[in-house]
């Protein structure tokens, strides 16, 4: 067992990697009622070419699959797992990224029969041609909903205009058509590949024993059997530097026009300290640009360019990054072109000074170290990181020492030609 | 929990020295009745107070001086519980116990900039400035107007229009766009004098700060002028008397799924001693994943994604909405109905009654693992007992037995049935 302190944040990281290749991480924290915990894989929707365990060569599976399996293994021979964790007053949940799949329950009691309900039921697949297919009306209406979100229909619309091939750009939950080609065997070929524990992440973090929970958890997994670990090999395609389209327009029943920007990060194949270095250097170069107190926040808002729906984000994975800016307007293209000014003059004219990284540092070390009262931002960004190599406790020191030079090769980074794309959706009317 | 300071008839003071957060955090409410115009002046109002102040008389300085405070989080908001319209002053700050050579006491500095905001506002001459004004009107114009991109809950909005057209569970805490288009920084002036003279107001800090220290400086810290502070009389019987026959609207709009919506009234509200029943008949129902409307709309005959039924007490209405394939209709209500009669039966395990009472628990407890959850949960239940706990709370639904569940199904009158859907769908008919 490592027991890692961080003197800083007065928190106390405990960890252990088991036989099987489970690493096991657990975080005490005092005062709370409640402890939450995840059991995540390294397995998203992106993994989608790879080389099935005892297989030989490469298999492309059906748009969705990892998501369709999140939502089926609730499901039992002897019913449904939530019933379980009901009974053992725990709420219960599950979610599927881009990179990662993740069960999880909340409680305030009951925590190792709980923790024996997560462990069994993501270690025990039972799927059926018959549960299978009645499950493809429940995500049918998963799908249906999202597609009358015009937000997620903007976010999901840009980022398959930035990528030209990589599996990013497809939906999560796949299409109401791709899910209908799932089967269960296809859910047993992609459980045998990515769920063995060495694939996985185990996180606790709230009221708990650490020691006593290490041990439980080893305890449980000693008594099932595993095969050997062995590397999940994934293939990905090559991805231009260029975005694969420049814009693109929809027409939805909303209120008002909605515009997003999107630009492609690029040198992305990176893990570690390095991408962490990336990772911050790129959210607080966004924030001096876009963020509240900027130039530009203060003219688009004043002239009425931007309102309160206004947001910015940036991404990053191993092969993948991005950002995406944007917000409802009456004047989609002229905020686009202040929008692309903005990168423009950050571009030509390169000139974020001293100060404005101190604040904006600053405002960074507070915001995370608020972060750190929620017990699901601690699970959730922990195993984010770690399956990046990465680690969440590095993020104020790296803060601390983040230069202007960091900050611009970051931007170079995330800023080039050709890199960017445009999304507008329209009122429909418009298109009437 | 919160040690209670009255600070003068009307003014109260709470206060939690507690370590378990790294952040303190400072929440300061003041209540008045709900109209609609109250709601727009006083949601205007509150965009405007978190504009800028005096000390800081931009938007980018205001921010800038929280950035510099480590990110402190300072915004306002409005809402509303029953008939009563409140503002929210919100503020956190990361204790500096964590940071690493803080040159300022940040909380001290975050707590003088919210105190300044409000209590020495941005004004031009004797009203707030013109263009703010503006300007902030056209952002909750805004605001009101995207709740119209989200389904699920325009939906909803407009099936209270429906059945409580005008009153306080269908009106916006942000008034609606005529009401806002209408205020001038005149009105807002004199809404801003009657907020800080004339309204209720709860102050709440909650931290590992020095509570004693914080409650002897009070009064200067908060000068609120004295003067007759009322509450809001309690609203008269939340049942539609009206009502004879449950309606059933269609409405339709371009899009591609089916929102199917009920709302039933129930004589039980937040203060009536059945209130506990009706939370766990509901948890029963459909508040759960090991629910009724769960396992028999969605796990056994797959016809939604979510379907889930919420009470909302102040109001004294329970609703289900559900998500679906609008072909489907006739037969997802008619699934729900039978869950609701399923229950009116008696049919109710014993399973069903532990496992609801067990979530219930979980998820009173964990509302705590929050200061914000603290926050608004005490501020809650203080109106039923000052001295509240969750486990006060969770002793009255351990009391509760099948027959209770019963009889709180029973009182459930069907007001509306309400479904959105798509244009397709249209042509069927």
């Amino acid at each position: 067992m490592n027991k890692i302190h961080f003197d800083q944040l007065q928190e106390t990281l405990y960890h252990q990697k088991l036989d099987n290749g489970l690493n096991v991480y657990v975080l005490p924290k005092e005062g709370f009622s409640k402890t939450y915990v995840t059991f995540t894989t390294k397995y998203g929707s992106v993994d989608r070419t790879f080389i099935p365990r005892g297989g030989k060569e490469l298999i492309t599976v059906p748009d969705g699959i990892a998501h369709f399996l999140e939502h089926k293994m609730f499901e039992k021979e002897d019913g449904d797992v939530f019933q379980q964790f009901s009974q053992n007053a725990a709420a219960a949940n599950a979610f599927t990224s881009f990179t990662r799949t993740s069960y999880l329950f909340s409680s305030t009691s009951e925590l190792y029969e709980n923790t024996k309900t997560l462990l069994d039921f993501v270690q025990q697949p039972y799927f059926t041609e018959k549960t299978v297919e009645k499950e493809k009306g429940i995500i049918a209406q998963e799908i249906t909903m999202y597609d009358d979100q015009a937000d997620w229909r903007q976010y999901f619309g840009t980022i398959e205009n930035l990528f030209e091939n990589h599996p990013v750009r497809i939906d999560i939950a796949g299409t109401v058509e791709t899910i209908q080609d799932i089967t269960a065997e296809h859910l047993y070929e992609c459980y045998e590949t990515f769920y063995h524990p060495s694939n996985m992440v185990f996180f606790a973090v709230g009221n708990v024993d650490p020691e006593e929970m290490l041990k439980f958890v080893e305890q449980d997994q000693q008594a099932k059997s595993f095969d050997s670990p062995e590397p999940v090999v994934r293939s990905f395609p090559s991805e231009p530097d260029y975005a694969a389209q420049k814009r693109s327009e929809l027409y939805m029943d909303v209120s008002k026009p909605k515009l997003m920007i999107g630009t492609k990060c690029r040198n992305t194949d990176m893990s570690g300290k390095e991408m962490l270095i990336r990772e911050l250097a790129s959210d607080v170069t966004l924030d001096i640009l876009f963020g509240r107190s900027s130039d530009f926040f203060t003219k688009a808002y004043n002239e009425g360019l931007i309102d309160e729906s206004f947001s910015y984000e940036f991404n990053l994975e191993n092969g993948f990054g991005f950002a995406a800016i944007g917000s409802d307007t009456e004047k989609p293209e002229e905020l686009e072109k202040l929008i692309k000014s903005v990168f423009e003059n950050a571009k030509n004219n390169w000139s974020i000074k001293e100060e404005q990284l101190e604040r904006i540092r600053k405002k960074r070390i507070g915001l995370f170290m608020r972060a750190l009262n929620s017990p699901e931002y601690i699970a959730n960004q922990f195993t984010h990181y770690n399956f990046n190599e990465m680690n969440l406790f590095d993020v104020v020191p790296v803060l601390e020492g983040l230069t202007t030079d960091q900050l611009k090769s970051a931007f170079e980074n995330l800023y080039y030609e050709g890199g960017q794309t445009t999304m507008i959706i329209y009122p429909s009317e418009k298109s009437e | 929990m919160f040690h209670k300071t009255e600070l003068q008839s009307g003014v109260n003071l709470y206060t939690r020295q507690t370590a378990q957060f790294k952040t303190v955090s400072v929440a300061i409410k003041f209540t008045a009745p709900l109209t609609e115009e109250t709601a727009a002046a006083r949601t205007v109002l509150a965009n405007v107070l978190e504009d800028s102040s005096a000390q800081y008389p931009t938007r980018t300085k205001l921010r800038q001086a929280l950035e510099e405070l480590y990110g402190a989080v300072y915004y306002t908001d409005t809402g509303k519980r029953g008939n009563e319209h409140i503002f929210t002053v919100y503020a956190e700050s990361v204790n500096e116990e964590y940071l690493r050579n803080p040159e300022v006491p940040v909380f001290e500095q975050l707590l003088t900039l919210v105190t300044e905001s409000l209590f020495k506002p941005n004004l031009a001459g004797e009203t707030f400035d013109e263009a703010i004004v503006e300007r902030e009107k056209q952002t909750i114009i805004d605001r009101i107007g995207s709740i119209y991109n989200d389904k699920t809950r325009y939906a909803n909005k407009r099936m209270l229009e429906l059945i409580r057209s005008g009153r306080p569970a269908s009106l916006s805490s942000s008034g609606t766009e005529q009401t806002v288009s209408a205020v001038t920084s005149e009105l807002l002036k004199k809404t801003y004098n009657q907020m800080m003279n004339e309204d209720t107001i709860d102050i709440y800090i909650l931290g590992d700060v020095d509570t004693e220290q914080l409650i002897d400086r009070a009064q200067t810290l908060f000068p609120f002028a004295e003067g007759t502070r009322n509450s809001v009389p309690a609203a008269a019987s939340n049942v539609n008397k009206e009502v004879s026959a449950s309606k059933h609207i269609r409405e339709k709009q371009d899009m591609k799924q089916g929102k199917l919506n009920m709302a039933y009234s129930t004589p039980v509200g937040f203060k009536h001693p059945d209130y506990p029943k009706m939370q766990m008949m509901n948890g029963v129902l459909g508040g759960f994943a090991h629910s009724k409307l769960f396992i028999n709309v969605r796990e056994k005959e797959s016809l939604a994604y979510y379907c889930s039924s919420s009470y909302a007490s102040h109001y004294g209405l329970l609703y289900i909405m559900s998500g679906i394939d609008a072909e489907q209709e006739e037969k997802t209500a008619s699934l729900i109905d039978q869950q609701v009669d399923a229950l009116r039966n008696g049919d109710i395990s014993d399973l069903e009654i532990q496992q609801t009472l067990a979530l219930l628990s979980n998820s009173i407890r964990s509302s705590f693992d929050s200061a914000k959850g603290q926050i608004e949960i005490y501020d809650q239940y203080k109106l039923l007992d000052e001295n509240f706990t969750s486990d006060k709370l969770i002793e009255k639904w351990e009391r509760v037995t099948k027959e209770d569940i019963q009889e709180m199904a029973a009182l459930l009158t069907k007001e509306i049935t309400y479904l959105l859907s798509g244009r397709e769908a249209m042509n069927h008919e």
